[in-house]
């Protein structure tokens, strides 16, 4: 598997890297949906995302639906501008609670 | 002057007196024939004087007419008018004098068999004596000089009189050829200037050049006057452009005619039919209730949909048109059916092609059979190397420089020459930045995205335009991989980047089962589930995008567009 996973302070950070395409998404993809199925609280670190497309954002989607409907935390960290830019054109930087970092979900969390 | 010497010792016989008159009258008559505009006035005189001089009752100038079977009396004075009378060549002693080309004198018309006397019987005149001599121009007898009874003497003309009417007969016969030979020359300056009003007709008949961006462009050369060849294109009201090309069988007026009546034909009938081969047939049944035996038309004629990317076309025996493919190879697209104005039942089969795929090119006969520089004929082979080499240029700078190679100083021009070029704006004006065929498999993408990249940035893009350009061709081949043959599609993708002063046009083509180009839509953002995000990018990213199914009925092709100026 392509992407690494820690646990850290009560959340799963799956960390996305480089070029999250068709090709490495459905590694992205399975890795999310695994940590959901084992009730962690997510965040997804995108600080070394490269490149993202439709089919990275799509593993993203189905991670936050799938975590409103286990009662799970979802959360996007550390959002790379190449990453950002491909939410905000899906409008997506709305829809997903993204936050600097670790501490700054933490300190929102209160 | 070719007319006779007059005989002066002849003329002089009386006495040096009678010479210098001759001599003057003659003198003066010449320089009037010479000098006349109006033959009709200076010939009436002519006999007037002809007449006062030889001291005659009557005189006439006879003319042939009708094969030269009759003679018709074009001038006369005396108290008979027969001005417009008819006389049989084979009778008489005014059709004797033409038959011999010889002087006639009858001294007493009571002792000559040949006289007929049927003016005399009608108009209550008396004939006495006649003279006659030949009109002639270069052995060539056009008409008669005839005088009637001498008043003084005996009434009866003579030998000497003889030789005097032979060469005021040569001067009038000069004087008539001139003046016939002028007419012709105003009739040959009124005929060239109605050529010349025909091809300023013809020339209205061509469409006017349209903006460069136009999909079409056309040049038309007439080898003379007027052309037998033409082509035209417009946009019909429902977007739709129309396109011809035609060569009309034979040269000159008659082919100008046929070729402005096939033209005004189409150009009116044109919007009421989608299939233009319902249109040719329809064209056809005219031409061949009104065209003249064995003229008949070949021709290309078609529709460019509103788009600019698929064509239509009918090929009615004409020469089959060249597509270019984007990969650069060469294809004919031969005719479908036999020519216009042949046969009213013909009918005329359907082609189709897109102009993703490349440009076609329309061309007469007059193209391929010109000449090169080793005398060989151009050929088709010939003109795709001239089209090769300006492929990079802009459509009708392209068929300017062909038909300038075609038409190089010292060649003559045989026959008309005629090219039409549709092309699709990107092929039109862009130039090639990569092509690259890539199987259908994910892990083809990242080197894919690291090539568009380059390109785009080769093109002058910023790095924001170039990774919005790299998304938007990744999403693009994302669908193929992911959809095309319900996801099962494993063959390859062919891309193809382009570039002008203004836009970067990326080209992508698959070739799995076609696709209903109204299934391709971006979901509604609000209704948040995992698909569907790819077309959305493409529509945000890019500025235009154009999705066909490929002609042959196999394959799809994407065109993406993005300004960049």
């Amino acid at each position: 598997m392509s992407f690494g996973h820690r646990v850290e302070r009560g959340y799963a950070v799956v960390a996305l890297r480089g070029d999250v395409d068709l090709a490495r998404s459905p590694d992205a993809r399975a890795l999310i949906l695994q940590c959901l199925e084992q009730k962690s609280d997510l965040l997804v670190d995108l600080s070394e995302v490269d490149y993202i497309d439709s089919s990275g954002v799509a593993s993203l989607v189905e991670g936050y639906q799938m975590a409103k409907k286990e009662g799970l935390k979802f959360g996007l960290i550390g959002v790379s501008e190449a990453a950002l830019s491909v939410l905000k054109l899906a409008r997506l930087d709305q829809v997903f609670p993204i936050h600097a970092d670790l501490d700054a979900r933490l300190l929102d969390d209160g | 002057m070719s007319t006779k010497r007059p005989d002066l010792r002849l003329i002089g016989k009386d006495s040096d007196h009678d010479a210098v008159e001759q001599l003057a009258l003659l003198a003066e008559l010449i320089q009037e024939f010479a000098s006349s505009l109006n033959l009709d006035e200076t010939l009436q005189t002519a006999i007037e004087r002809f007449m006062a001089y030889m001291d005659a009752e009557a005189a006439s100038i006879f003319l042939l007419e009708n094969k030269d079977r009759e003679l018709v009396c074009y001038k006369c004075v005396g108290p008979v008018d027969i001005a417009g009378l008819r006389l049989n060549v084979a009778e008489g002693i005014v059709g004797k004098c033409v038959r011999e080309q010889a002087c006639q004198m009858v001294r007493d018309v009571r002792r000559s068999r040949d006289f007929s006397g049927t003016i005399d019987h009608s108009s209550g005149f008396s004939t006495r004596s006649l003279l006659c001599a030949p009109l002639s121009v270069r052995g060539e007898c056009i008409g008669v000089l005839e005088l009637v009874n001498k008043r003084s003497g005996d009434g009866l003309f003579d030998p000497q009189d003889q030789t005097l009417v032979r060469v005021l007969a040569s001067a009038a016969a000069l004087a008539i050829h001139n003046a016939r030979m002028a007419d012709s020359l105003v009739e040959h300056e009124r005929l060239r200037r109605e050529f010349e009003l025909a091809r300023e007709i013809q020339r209205k008949l061509l469409p006017v050049p349209h903006e460069t961006r136009f999909p079409v462009a056309g040049v038309n050369f007439p080898a003379y006057e007027v052309s037998g060849d033409f082509y035209d294109f417009f946009r019909l009201p429902d977007g739709r452009i129309y396109f011809n090309l035609a060569d009309v069988s034979g040269k000159g007026m008659n082919a100008a005619l046929l070729m402005a009546q096939t033209s005004s034909l189409l150009r009116c009938l044109a919007r009421d039919y989608t299939d233009p081969g319902k249109l040719l047939a329809r064209v056809n049944q005219a031409l061949c209730e009104t065209a003249s035996r064995g003229m008949f038309v070949t021709i290309v004629s078609g529709y460019i949909e509103p788009q600019g990317r698929l064509i239509c076309f009918s090929n009615a025996g004409h020469q089959p048109p060249l597509q270019r493919h984007c990969d650069g190879g060469f294809a004919e697209i031969p005719a479908g059916a036999p020519p216009l104005g042949v046969d009213p039942e013909t009918e005329f089969p359907m082609s189709e092609l897109s102009l993703m795929d490349g440009s076609l090119y329309l061309f007469t006969d007059g193209v391929t059979e010109s000449l090169t520089a080793e005398h060989k004929p151009l050929d088709v082979s010939g003109l795709i190397e001239l089209i090769e080499s300006g492929t990079a240029l802009e459509s009708s700078e392209q068929l300017e420089n062909i038909v300038a190679e075609i038409r190089r100083p010292g060649t003559r021009q045989r026959d008309d020459i005629t090219m039409m070029l549709i092309s699709s704006r990107c092929h039109q004006l862009s130039k090639k930045l990569f092509q690259q065929r890539f199987s259908a498999q994910p892990e083809c993408l990242q080197d894919v995205r690291a090539k568009v990249n380059a390109a785009a940035i080769q093109a002058g893009c910023s790095a924001k335009v170039a990774a919005q350009i790299v998304l938007a061709v990744d999403e693009a081949c994302t669908n193929i991989m992911q959809h095309a043959d319900q996801g099962d599609y494993a063959g390859e993708i062919l891309l193809e980047m382009h570039n002008n002063d203004e836009e970067l046009i990326c080209v992508l083509k698959d070739w799995a089962a076609p696709l209903d180009p109204s299934q391709i839509q971006p979901r509604a953002l609000d209704e948040l589930r995992p698909g569907g995000l790819g077309t959305h990018f493409i529509n945000e990213l890019m500025d235009n995008w154009i999705f066909d199914e490929a002609p042959q009925g196999c394959g799809n092709c994407l065109t993406l567009r993005k300004h960049i100026a």
